[in-house]
């Protein structure tokens, strides 16, 4: 029962106030979870790729949720502003007509068009979110972060590694380095035979054994 | 220009989407679906053959997305979420007695929404002359300046439809779309099929033929 008394407040507050906000940070908050699970459990990528890619979506979503809840109640607190100046100047031009409201009335109806500005404007703050601040996040804070950790990408990790042989070979080469000289050996006459090249086994030879020697059989 | 802005962020339309989950995740997968694919390819830093691959996978992950939420969240979730509320959450509670189904609430809901006015020249029509004829429901929306729009029961359906975001979103079409991308960027061309490399497929028979003899002449030697 105490667990539907819960549930029947959650509804309640969800039927009377729905904010966009509550399912994309929910969404956002369990897509944090999930994506770099998913990610770990691949058993076809190395392991150093899968860490960096698990902890950059783990990254990209703990963003998400602040950013979504602060531009929608940025924008929340704007359509407020908004609404009630609209609200004031329209009210103002109805009187100026010849309307009149007590101000119980007038507040009421001010009200409501402020809940419905801020809800809509809400809307259009998380949709920003989205498709422009989440991205332009991400894209400023995720590799400071990953480089202060340690964590590379494997694209930077192999650029490194081509870049470390390039520089053995361009850098360092100021200090001319003694040349070794070879040192020649004498042979002794004896030895002094012309090399044959060795011959590979040919089908035809090995059978009849002739050219290199070999006989087949021993005999 | 407040004015104006207003007028915009008060529209009824703009201020029912944002309050039905349903409906405002529904538009946000829209608008990732054409604004990511869009921005990838507005890029100068990335070559064009990468530009057309990453928009294309972008677009087709969003489009799966919506797939999925529009063939699951409504009919499952939302359904499910009042069946199961009325059945044992708010079992007896004044409100979802009234209501055979979703359908029934969902439309009484918007109708209490608009004005008396307005109310009243849809209810007169032909065509809902017996519309929520039982339980007070029509007297309700004809008479009341403001009836009574059972929070509830709403609640309880934007509380199904989240749970069906999240798992829809966050679990089920990941896993979904790995499975339907790339076949389908390999359909559109914009992913290579893997194909065995041809040297090796057909000089098998000769490196076969070639270690058979390197074998018999290891044979010969170690005889002789």
């Amino acid at each position: 029962m105490t667990n539907f008394n819960t549930i029947k407040n959650i509804c309640k507050k969800l039927g009377e106030n729905n904010k966009p906000t509550y399912v994309v940070m929910s969404i956002a908050a369990v897509k944090g979870i999930c994506r770099p699970t998913f990610t770990m459990m691949d058993k076809k990528e190395k392991p150093e790729t899968k860490k960096y890619t698990a902890l950059r979506e783990g990254l990209t979503e703990v963003i998400a949720i602040p950013v979504y809840w602060g531009c929608g109640e940025m924008a929340a607190k704007f359509g407020k502003y908004v609404v009630s100046k609209a609200m004031d100047k329209k009210l103002a031009a109805l009187e100026a007509k010849g309307e009149k409201y007590t101000p119980e009335v007038k507040e009421a109806m001010k009200k409501a068009s402020i809940k419905k500005g801020q809800t809509g404007l809400m809307f259009i703050g998380v949709c920003t979110a989205a498709l422009f601040v989440i991205p332009a996040v991400c894209s400023l804070v995720i590799k400071p972060i990953m480089n202060a950790i340690g964590l590379k990408a494997p694209d930077d990790n192999k650029k490194a590694q081509s870049n470390d042989k390039k520089l053995d070979i361009t850098e360092g080469q100021k200090e001319e380095q003694p040349v070794k000289q070879i040192q020649t050996v004498q042979v002794p006459q004896a030895l002094q035979q012309p090399i044959k090249p060795i011959e590979k086994p040919q089908m035809q030879t090995l059978f009849k054994g002739s050219a290199s020697g070999m006989k087949v059989g021993g005999l | 220009m407040i004015s104006a802005i207003s007028k915009v962020i008060t529209n009824p339309t703009l201020v029912s989407v944002a309050q039905n989950t349903n409906a405002s995740v529904a538009s946000e997968t829209v608008l990732k679906s054409v604004g990511r694919p869009g921005f990838i390819l507005i890029d100068k830093d990335i070559d064009p053959a990468t530009k057309k691959y990453a928009a294309a996978k972008e677009f087709l992950y969003q489009a799966t997305c919506l797939a999925i939420y529009m063939a699951l969240v409504g009919p499952v979730f939302k359904n499910g979420a009042f069946k199961l509320a009325k059945k044992y959450i708010y079992k007896g509670t004044e409100g979802f007695d009234k209501f055979k189904g979703l359908n029934e609430y969902l439309a009484y809901h918007k109708l209490a929404d608009k004005t008396l006015t307005n109310r009243t020249a849809s209810l007169t029509k032909d065509h809902s002359i017996y519309k929520f004829d039982h339980d007070g429901l029509r007297e309700d929306l004809m008479t009341k300046e403001k009836p009574n729009m059972y929070p509830h029961i709403k609640g309880a359906i934007e509380l199904g439809s989240t749970i069906g975001s999240v798992l829809g979103l966050a679990i089920l079409a990941p896993q979904v779309s790995h499975a339907f991308i790339h076949p389908a960027l390999k359909f559109l061309g914009l992913e290579e099929k893997k194909s065995k490399p041809v040297d090796a497929v057909q000089s098998q028979p000769q490196q076969a033929q070639t270690a058979k003899v390197n074998e018999e002449a290891k044979q010969v030697d170690t005889k002789a």
